[in-house]
């Protein structure tokens, strides 16, 4: 549901405080809760170049996080971000894949002591 | 960090069940945290030390082992099992006639429970504006009438010999194919999951006259995940002084053990599948809408 | 506290309880339903015989002879004299009253002839149900479903205008009885209430520098009691002395009372009744002869003191015994200072439905007398054609409008014996079935609930076994308002004729045929019937031992008491109405008479409560007979005392009340208000009584009555601390949120048909009077009646029906008077879970259980928790039930912790929570505060007329008011424009013409006082304030404004 309604009102929003720089960025993302955001914070947890990660849930009514990100040396919060984004996809793809294939092979298992 | 090596190694692997409380319940291997660990994001290691351990498998259920994942992302699998992953479900109840007992209200709470077999990847999303379709909407029906049974005996005072369709089931559900839908799922005939869910009561002269819409929705509850490899949890042994300082329990941390119990829509291994491709989606969706941004 | 645990016999604590359902809970209401029997079939017909003869002062001829009255089976007048039986429900449901003719037979004069006439009626009488004369009597099951009625209804209330009423049991002191007292000087006195059908009465005897004076109401000042003594015809000092007492120290107590006589110069009837004749307070006398103040003084001592000693042809003897008797009491009480109790239940009566129906039928049957008596006296003189009949004078509506006034509006104000009672009938509390019952047990007492006085709240030792000790309310009537434990039964009045007889028979010496001296000695006993002087035994052992056998024989009531007074030397025999007793089992020998077989029989139907009683097993004793008999507790005490004559109690749960025994292991409760709280809460009070969720099924044909499931599954979970005080998750009703399936049914939007008949013929005018649905949320309608009530107006009931999910700020309670408001609603992946994958329904703060000590909650979570696991119920009452540490060995044996307490994973973040949890079902229920009812909040809305201020209350749309308090905080603040802006600007500001050479309030920029307009300047104020200024004006007071600029 979330894909359709992206278009409308933006899934991502950045708020930054005045002055500060790109290594200490809030990120607003709409339609999101713990399942995202507990398991982005620790791929980005992972990163050294992080200084500190978190996130909160605004309010119960509000389905909404916000994700702040404070780098180490002046590297833009937003790289932190995407690389634990595409770790966390990687990560999928791999238990995914893992997955798929253990539950193949339990089910041939399966089949031949029946034949 | 003053600790001796192996209880480092303790502190990051272990959960430790003490008398009074569980200790070192948070992840802590992140870098920075202890000298000379690397704890640096590596695929490869992730990759050499995952593993997944399917122990049961059949059309309602599973389990399987996850071994060498964090819990919170073993953890955003489970909250979308239960969650996220979207099923087939009636969502408007169309009561023409109702003169059971059962309040229209409840018969449609009632009815929206009940698990309808039907292959949710194969439909879409509905929009909420436009009319029922055949691509958003599988049409159900319920028609049915309670009558006495003339051939019952007459100083009979059971119902089941008394009456006629006096118990409704999840069985007289029909199923009305709206457009193409007849040819489209020939072979996989929609229809509830069990047969016997009871849905109402009725004595003779009451009838039902129900048409149901399922629409593709979220938030099922499908799957209950256990996460331990211990099994006497019950602490027994610390009850026993003699014994309680001899033991020490412990919990490998990344070790999880996933049951999985369908409602019967899908099967389970389908779900977890589902679950985790919906986790994908939302990184990819994150990772284009910054890119998007990043363009602009 | 482990004693109780204990088991009766090889009895399950399941098979005990056996009873409980089937006498009990019939046996809650008994008492009400016996008394009303006992009124309808009895009573009414000696108050017929008390006043059953009406003469005019008009015609001596003329008279009226009541023969007998009855009161029929309930009915519904269709038209003019045609009737049909009437069923409950109908009457709840057409706004009737369920009442039944009361008719007379009666024999009166017309002209010269004699008449005889049968079943005329005189009134109605409200019928209470399952009483003798209701419909439901002797129906089965099937047959009350057919009668739309819950064959578990108890029965036992009234139904008056279509509403349920409960005529409460009011507690009383004990009538005709002596209570020797102390007043707060330390003074002892004795007093006695007499109570008769004609008079009511109080008689003090006090002490005065010695010597012992009588108080009366109709006496103007106290009267030396030799005096009385000799005015009753006791002339000589002597026979005084030795009807008082002969011990030495009795007499020189009593010499300057005598002393005082002496000196008074009184020494015969004669002089005495002359003396007593100038003291009588001057009464207004309707007619009738004259009465010289001697006769004056004698009736007076006849009739009016000691009312309920009977004095025959003013033979005095039993009075003066009697008053002697009194005397004896207070003098023995100063020495040792052994005062009575009032409060002990010995001397109290309860007053049942009966009771207080029949005061208020005789006083209603008294007023018609009178009416009909005056209405002889008018008409008979005046001669006309017809002759004078008075059957078309007997109007019915006044006893109906009478009886049914009194129950719908609880006001007993019975002006002949100066009682003005509110609040005797309650509506009939409908929230779930024990609290229905609750109601009908419940006992109210007579004292103000304004005094803080300590002795009636207090917990009474003599109410063991009769009174709930723990249910009683919070609050202004704690201790006041109390309930019948469960198989407590309230005697209705006996005929005493046969137990007289038996006591003379028993060797009980009248005391008419007595000097006086043998009181004095120390082997002879007075026996006492229900107050009054019987005689005296010499053998008072042996009178009790066969008056016991007799009645465990059946030979004479079974609710008769007998018990001996070792002190006073005073045997009391009581059959009167009002005394509280209870069932115990006959020990013989060490051996209880009730044995397992018994209790099968019982359990299996094959013998009911009844034949226990009639074959001697189990006998029924009252307040002051318990004191004389040994009561085990459990059969194994028996042995300890083993003695002829003891007593086994039934079960120990049968001390409490319905209600308090759904607390689920209440004595732990109960532990903790005992030491620490002051006079106000001697006992421990949270009775809860269930509340479903549906408070509206009121209307509708059959009410579900709640099986109470002893273990449900919720969870509860302890470890969390957090502020809020419960979390709820809403689970399973998740897929119809928001999107309810609203059928084709509206609001209904009822308009009151407009009344044809009061039309004036021509054009009828019509106004639209609508009666609107109001609700934030919307109804469906269950059902819609249409009817017509009793005087055949139309009458349209709707009943709307809401579903109502869990939602934040509903309150919800367990059993142990755990009550909390939901603060969140968590969806299902948050909450976390523990090893089985079972997550908590409710999460409840542990910090509830220090300060509260509901160890009951913690043990039924613990049980329930084994129960569920082994899939059975487990038995938690406040006297036994399983022990926790079977229960842990239970949860072991699954493989749980010990303590209950899991390993729990949390929802959000994936790791173990740092604490275990204490995880287990505890049962919940809704109450029916929620928030739906109360959310409220106003921007702009109505006002009231006269201040223009806002309205008050949800039901108006009403403002929330900035108190005086919160005033206070804001003027400390100094938040000067926020007071402003919340009280004027918000509230009533209004703009004002002030003149400012006068200071009074102009009109549109012109004084009027002034008749200019060039000092007028336009001001706001709130209007309340321009109100009051007018309104000083008008009581001739002017408020003058000075005005000035305020930048000068």
């Amino acid at each position: 549901s979330m894909a359709e309604e992206g278009e409308k009102k933006p899934v991502l929003e950045m708020v930054q405080a005045d002055g500060a720089d790109d290594g200490c960025v809030t990120f607003v993302m709409h339609n999101e809760d713990h399942t995202l955001g507990n398991s982005l914070r620790y791929m980005i947890m992972k990163n050294p170049d992080v200084e500190f990660c978190g996130y909160t849930i605004t309010h119960p009514s509000e389905s909404k996080i916000n994700f702040r990100i404070q780098t180490r040396g002046g590297i833009p919060a937003v790289e932190p971000l995407q690389n634990g984004l595409n770790e966390l996809h990687e990560v999928c793809q791999h238990v995914l894949n893992t997955f798929q294939a253990r539950v193949n092979e339990f089910k041939e298992a399966q089949e031949k002591p029946m034949e | 960090m003053a600790a001796p090596m192996s209880n480092v190694e303790e502190i990051r692997s272990r959960v430790i069940l003490g008398e009074f409380g569980v200790k070192n319940v948070h992840t802590t291997d992140f870098p920075g945290n202890y000298p000379g660990f690397d704890d640096t994001w590596d695929m490869k290691r992730f990759q050499k030390n995952f593993r997944i351990d399917v122990v049961h498998l059949d059309e309602n259920s599973m389990e399987f082992d996850m071994v060498g994942i964090d819990a919170a992302i073993a953890n955003a699998f489970r909250r979308i099992l239960l969650a996220e992953v979207p099923t087939m479900a009636i969502e408007k109840v169309f009561i023409y006639n109702n003169t059971s007992i059962v309040q229209d209200e409840v018969l449609a709470h009632r009815l929206g429970l009940i698990p309808i077999k039907a292959d949710p990847r194969l439909f879409e999303f509905k929009n909420t504006e436009e009319e029922a379709s055949e691509i958003d909407t599988i049409k159900l029906q319920l028609k049915i009438k309670c009558s006495r049974n003339p051939r019952a005996s007459k100083d009979s005072s059971d119902p089941q010999e008394l009456y006629l369709n006096h118990m409704v089931y999840s069985k007289d559900i029909e199923w009305v194919p709206i457009g193409n839908q007849a040819d489209v799922f020939a072979d996989s005939c929609i229809r509830p999951v069990h047969d016997d869910i009871l849905i109402a009561q009725l004595r003779p002269g009451q009838e039902l006259d129900i048409i149901m819409h399922c629409v593709k929705g979220i938030g099922k509850k499908v799957a209950k995940v256990v996460n331990s490899r211990l099994d006497t949890c019950s602490r027994e042994v610390l009850r026993h002084s003699d014994l309680k300082n001899c033991v020490k329990l412990g919990r490998v941390r990344d070790h999880f053990i996933f049951t999985v119990e369908s409602t019967g829509i899908l099967p389970p291994d389908v779900l977890v599948t589902e679950a985790i491709q919906v986790l994908m989606a939302k990184c990819q969706s994150f990772l284009s809408e910054m890119n998007s941004v990043d363009m602009e | 506290m482990e004693v109780l645990g204990g088991e009766f016999g090889d009895m399950t604590p399941q098979e005990l309880a056996a009873p409980v359902n089937t006498v009990a809970v019939k046996g809650l209401v008994k008492q009400h339903i016996d008394s009303f029997n006992y009124f309808i079939n009895v009573e009414i017909k000696k108050i017929m015989k008390a006043n059953e003869k009406i003469t005019s002062d008009a015609d001596p001829m003329w008279y009226l002879k009541y023969l007998n009255i009855y009161v029929g089976m309930p009915d519904v007048e269709e038209s003019f004299n045609v009737t049909r039986p009437v069923s409950p429900h109908e009457c709840r449901l057409r706004d009737m009253t369920y009442s039944a003719p009361i008719t007379v037979d009666i024999e009166y004069t017309r002209g010269s002839q004699r008449i005889i006439r049968n079943a005329l009626p005189i009134g109605r009488m409200p019928i209470m149900l399952r009483s003798s004369n209701c419909v439901l009597t002797g129906k089965t099951p099937m047959e009350f479903s057919k009668l739309n009625e819950c064959p578990l209804d108890p029965g036992g209330y009234f139904i008056v205008k279509g509403q349920e009423k409960v005529i409460l049991i009011q507690e009383q002191l004990s009538k005709n009885r002596i209570i020797v007292d102390q007043d707060r000087k330390g003074t002892v006195g004795a007093s006695v209430t007499s109570s008769t059908h004609e008079k009511k009465s109080r008689t003090n005897l006090i002490v005065k520098q010695g010597r012992y004076y009588l108080r009366h109401n109709t006496l103007s000042e106290d009267a030396p009691i030799a005096i009385i003594f000799k005015g009753m015809g006791v002339e000589s000092d002597q026979e005084i002395v030795q009807m008082i007492g002969t011990e030495e120290h009795v007499m020189a107590s009593f010499a300057p009372s005598l002393e005082e006589c002496q000196k008074a110069q009184i020494f015969t009837q004669t002089q005495a009744l002359r003396f007593l004749g100038n003291k009588v307070r001057r009464q207004r006398m309707w007619g009738g002869p004259k009465k010289t103040k001697m006769e004056e003084a004698r009736e007076l001592l006849a009739s009016l003191i000691l009312t309920h000693v009977p004095v025959k042809e003013f033979n005095f003897r039993a009075k003066c015994f009697y008053l002697a008797v009194m005397v004896r009491r207070v003098i023995l009480a100063q020495g040792d200072n052994k005062v009575d109790d009032r409060d002990y239940y010995g001397n109290k009566r309860l007053e049942l439905a009966g009771q207080l129906l029949s005061l208020l039928f005789e006083d209603l049957f008294k007023k018609f007398n009178a009416e009909l008596k005056k209405i002889a006296d008018q008409i008979i003189p005046k001669q006309r054609a017809a002759q004078f009949d008075v059957v078309k004078h007997m109007r019915q509506d006044q006893i109906t409008n009478g009886m049914v006034n009194a129950i719908s509006t609880g006001n007993w104000s019975l002006k002949r014996f100066k009682m003005d009672r509110q609040g005797v009938t309650q509506v009939l509390s409908r929230l779930s079935f024990i609290s229905a019952l609750g109601m009908m047990t419940r006992i109210s007492s007579q004292f103000e609930k304004t005094r803080k006085v300590s002795g009636p709240r207090s917990l009474q030792p003599s109410q063991w076994g009769m009174l709930c000790p723990s249910d009683t309310p919070e609050g202004e009537a704690c201790g006041l308002v109390k309930n019948l434990a469960l198989m407590t039964h309230i005697t209705t009045d006996m005929e005493d004729g046969p137990i007289i007889k038996l006591a003379f028979n028993l060797g009980v010496e009248d005391i008419n045929l007595l000097c006086g001296e043998e009181l004095s000695y120390p082997s002879v006993f007075l026996v006492f019937l229900n107050g009054n002087i019987l005689g005296v035994i010499r053998d008072h052992r042996k009178l009790v031992c066969t008056f016991r056998l007799m009645r465990r024989a059946g030979f004479i009531n079974e609710f008769v008491s007998i018990s001996t007074n070792m002190t006073d030397r005073c045997v009391y025999i009581s059959s009167d109405g009002g005394r509280l007793c209870r069932p115990y089992i006959i020990v013989k020998k060490g051996q209880p008479m009730v044995n397992n077989k018994h209790m099968d029989d019982l359990s299996q139907g094959y013998r009911t409560f009844e034949d226990f009683l009639h074959e001697g097993l189990v006998e029924y004793l009252d307040v002051n007979e318990e004191n004389d008999c040994q009561i085990a507790l459990y059969e194994h005490m028996i042995s300890k005392y083993a003695k002829h004559d003891t007593n086994g109690q039934k079960q120990p749960s049968w001390v409490m009340l319905v209600t308090a025994c759904f607390i689920p292991s209440e004595k732990r409760r109960t532990w903790r208000s005992s030491p620490s709280r002051c006079w106000e809460c001697v006992r421990a009070s949270f009775p809860t009584p269930t509340t479903t969720s549906h408070p509206g099924t009121r209307t509708s044909a059959l009410w579900a009555s709640r099986p109470w499931v002893r273990s449900l599954c919720w969870a509860c979970v302890v470890g969390f601390v957090s502020d809020t005080v419960c979390f709820i998750l809403w689970c399973s009703g998740e897929r119809v949120e928001n999107k309810q399936v609203l059928v084709n049914k509206s609001m209904p939007t009822v308009t009151q048909t407009p009344l044809e008949g009061s039309a004036q013929p021509g054009q009828p005018q019509y106004k639209d009077v609508p009666i609107s649905y109001k609700g934030s949320t919307d109804s469906y309608i269950e059902k819609v009646m249409i009817s017509s009530n009793a005087e055949d107006a139309f009458l349209i009931k709707i009943l709307l029906r809401q579903t109502r999910r869990p939602e934040i700020g509903d309150k919800f309670s367990s059993r142990h008077g755990q009550k909390g408001v939901c603060g969140l609603i968590v969806p299902q992946e948050d909450m976390p879970f523990c090893d089985t994958g079972i997550c908590p329904d409710i999460i409840m703060n542990p910090h509830g259980y220090p300060s509260r000590m509901t160890v009951g909650k913690l043990i039924e979570l613990l049980a329930g928790k084994a129960g569920v696991l082994d899939g059975r119920f487990h038995y938690g009452t406040a006297f036994g039930g399983s022990k926790v540490k079977d229960v842990c060995e239970d949860l072991i044996r699954y493989g749980y912790n010990y303590q209950g307490k899991d390993y729990v994973t949390s929802g959000i973040t994936g790791e173990p929570l740092e604490a275990y949890i204490y995880f287990g079902p505890v049962y919940y229920q809704k109450l029916k505060h929620m928030v739906l009812d109360k959310m409220h909040a106003r921007a702009r809305g109505p006002r009231a007329v006269l201040t223009r201020q806002p309205t008050e209350g949800r039901s108006r749309d009403g403002g929330l008011r900035l108190g005086e308090m919160e005033r206070d905080c804001l003027i400390g603040y100094g938040a000067s424009m926020l007071l402003l802006e919340r009280l004027m600007i918000s509230s009533d500001a209004f703009e004002v013409d002030v003149c400012g050479q006068c200071g009074l309030l102009g009109y549109s920029g012109w004084c009027h006082y002034c008749k200019s307009s060039c000092h007028v300047s336009s001001l706001r104020i709130p209007y309340a304030c321009k109100l009051l200024f007018q309104e000083l004006q008008s009581m001739n007071i002017i408020p003058r404004l000075k005005l000035s600029r305020y930048n000068e």
